[in-house]
């Protein structure tokens, strides 16, 4: 293949991730307001950001991410029923039906477990980096977190621990502008980015709705660390368009909004550059927006018929053995 | 009087405590523009300005950090944690400065502090949006920890912890805050700290039970006419002696519900106490229904929480001992 048809499947599969997961992202919001959901923590607005990075990464590499990387996610294979699953809390959920929808696990490709207490997974992503480094393998770990999260020990700490012992991390903030209420000029006095030189890391700041731009750099963060470099963190600069949560009212404490379909929609965006690159054209984004939408009508309405998982799935995988006390209790509760 | 539910309740009180006291603050995520996830601190900033009801940054650590720094010099700090499950990162700050500065200063130096936090399960929030952590603090010497079970309790309470002097754990159980409502006075009055309140009588057994528990032991009790006295304790940490000794001499039949997991919950304090001091009244076993000793459950959490099928049970294994 020439490397302008490599470029341009490349360009092609991140953008069909993008649609994709945009789709699912309305759908699993529309159907969360119709009482068929829970909850959800839409990534509207994270699209690009996420999958430039997923992109740069091989398939052994490992990741510590968060709420919002179902972005990255579809673009790195996993299946959208493992999503929709998750979030519905059925029996084919890989969690079993354990977490709150938004908390995925995917372990067949390296996606760890996510976790609601904020940035606690980043010191995780030091210790598994440590870990390849010691087994002598290639891989690297990508930690995502939020803006709000760099204000929490646990990323100073991770910080810290990667500088001192030259880890192969990639810390990604996807960086929304928002933790919830709190805009991030009132979350910290400087910009992101600068804190990595506190921990002797590299630091840099790249435009997180130009899928492009976040590739290389993540690209670029990726082989330093394969060749021994160290870390770096990534500022990645972007927009939370949806509300923080389902539970959440952004009307109570913004007014500014990115409008989908405007300008600075990392879709529009990401249409652009592919258009500008004649890697696309308008009938073919009308076919991957007809396909998604299909894909993810039809997959939501399959993984709606799963039934709910056993209840004795509540009490199990506490330990490898169940206690005698838990035995006692489920036993009373069954 | 206003009928209010939970969260107006405690909105009106943080309200009245800032009006009256200049040196009270409000600290927290998410709590001055946007009122807090749970609404409690609900146009209070606008009230107040961000000088007294401050939205900090995402940092849990430092938010009760700050609160003892502020409390130890002449400010009345009331610092909410958004989830109680994300109060572990700020646990050294709870168990070794806030607890331990009267102690370790000779008594120089004291916390008179209030930290808020929403607890328990019952909203489909999985294992970080739902627990009970109620023993970590239970066990800590300095700290005081409340917990109400409706509006009424819950501004009293608030109350009564700020003229205390002391850090009080001010554990809000969120299933409750908007399913109940009570007449709550308009002006100050307090609910005393370390006094349980006695809310059914009953002669043939008693259910030692508090905050989140509170309505479903009250309810499966009055459905299935069950002649119970039910203790709700409200204080955690001192615990109401008294209370739990009246009842026990008077009925002999303990039963204690909570919803923490049960290895080493509240209910083994109880019934420790009670067997040590009232062992001869006892006509059967002290029975815990409690959760379970597992993290708590997403999709299956109407099987971690006690309901009325467990706490009959219980019931009935204790009506027919012997
Ligand atoms: C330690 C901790 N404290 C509080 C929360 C509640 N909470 C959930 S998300 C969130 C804001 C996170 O903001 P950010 O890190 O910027 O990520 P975003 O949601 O914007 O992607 C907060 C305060 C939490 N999950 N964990
Ligand atoms: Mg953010």
């Amino acid at each position: 293949m020439s490397e302008e048809s490599d470029e341009r499947s490349k360009f092609i599969k991140a953008y069909t991730a993008m649609v994709l997961s945009r789709t699912l992202d309305k759908k699993i919001m529309s159907a969360q307001r119709q009482g068929r959901v829970g909850f959800y923590t839409p990534t509207m607005g994270q699209e690009a950001l996420q999958i430039g990075a997923s992109m740069a990464l091989e398939s052994d590499d490992l990741i510590y991410g968060y709420y919002r990387d179902v972005p990255l996610m579809l673009h790195r294979g996993v299946p959208m029923e493992n999503i929709i699953n998750q979030i519905m809390g059925n029996s084919a959920d890989e969690a079993k039906g354990r977490q709150m929808p938004s908390h995925y696990t995917a372990k067949a490709f390296h996606f760890m477990s996510v976790q609601s207490p904020v940035a606690t997974n980043l010191p995780l992503a030091a210790g598994a980096a440590y870990a390849m480094v010691y087994q002598k393998k290639k891989s690297v770990v990508l930690t995502t977190f939020g803006d709000g999260s760099t204000s929490t020990p646990d990323f100073h700490a991770a910080m810290n621990l990667a500088g001192v012992f030259n880890l192969p991390v990639i810390f990604l903030c996807e960086n929304n502008g928002w933790a919830i209420s709190l805009p991030v000029e009132k979350q910290t006095k400087v910009e992101i980015w600068t804190k990595a030189e506190a921990y002797g890391i590299r630091g840099i700041r790249v435009n997180g709705n130009n899928f492009v731009e976040t590739y290389n750099a993540v690209l670029e963060a990726v082989k330093r660390a394969r060749e021994g470099k160290g870390a770096t963190l990534i500022d990645a600069i972007s927009f939370r368009m949806g509300p923080h949560s389902t539970s959440d009212d952004p009307t109570k404490y913004r007014s500014e909004t990115v409008e989908e379909g405007s300008e600075k929609d990392p879709l529009v965006v990401t249409e652009n550059i592919l258009k500008g690159k004649k890697y696309i054209d308008d009938k073919m984004i009308d076919g991957i927006k007809t396909k998604a939408q299909k894909l993810v009508d039809d997959k939501f309405n399959e993984c709606e018929k799963i039934k709910p998982p056993e209840p004795m799935t509540a009490f199990t995988d506490v330990y490898k053995n169940m206690t005698w006390m838990l035995k006692e209790e489920v036993e009373d509760i069954l | 009087m206003t009928e209010m539910n939970m969260v107006q309740a405690l909105n009106s009180t943080l309200d009245l405590l800032m009006s009256k006291d200049s040196s009270v603050v409000l600290l927290g995520e998410d709590i001055g523009k946007d009122g807090g996830v749970f609404r409690v601190t609900d146009g209070l900033q606008a009230k107040y300005g961000p000088e007294r009801v401050i939205d900090t940054p995402l940092v849990e650590l430092g938010i009760v950090g700050m609160a003892i720094g502020m409390a130890v010099n002449g400010m009345k700090p009331i610092a909410e944690i958004q989830f109680q499950d994300f109060i572990y990162t700020a646990m050294d700050q709870i168990i070794n400065q806030m607890a331990k500065i009267r102690y370790r200063s000779g008594g120089d130096y004291t916390v008179p502090m209030v930290l808020r936090t929403p607890y328990g399960g019952g909203i489909k929030g999985g294992l970080y949006h739902s627990q009970s952590g109620e023993t970590y603090f239970a066990h800590t010497a300095g700290l005081t920890v409340v917990t109400p079970s409706n509006p009424y309790d819950a501004k009293g309470l608030l109350l009564s912890s700020m003229q205390l002097g002391d850090p009080v754990i001010f554990l809000e159980p969120k299933r409750l805050y908007r399913s109940i409502k009570n007449d709550v006075p308009d002006g100050e009055y307090t609910v005393p700290i370390g006094e349980a309140k006695k809310i059914r009588e009953g002669n043939s057994i008693s259910i030692i039970t508090y905050g989140s528990m509170v309505p479903t032991v009250l309810s499966t009790v009055e459905k299935n006419n069950v002649d119970a006295e039910i203790i709700d304790l409200r204080t955690l940490l001192p615990m109401d002696l008294n209370a739990i000794m009246d009842t026990v001499k008077k009925t002999g039949r303990v039963m204690i519900v909570h919803e923490a997991p049960r290895t080493l919950g509240m209910g083994a304090e109880i019934s420790a106490i009670i067997s040590e001091r009232a062992i001869d009244s006892l006509l059967g076993p002290i029975l815990r229904v409690t959760g379970p000793d597992s993290p708590f459950p997403y999709r299956m959490e109407d099987y971690y929480l006690p309901n009325e099928k467990r706490i009959m049970k219980a019931v009935n294994k204790l009506m027919t001992f012997g």
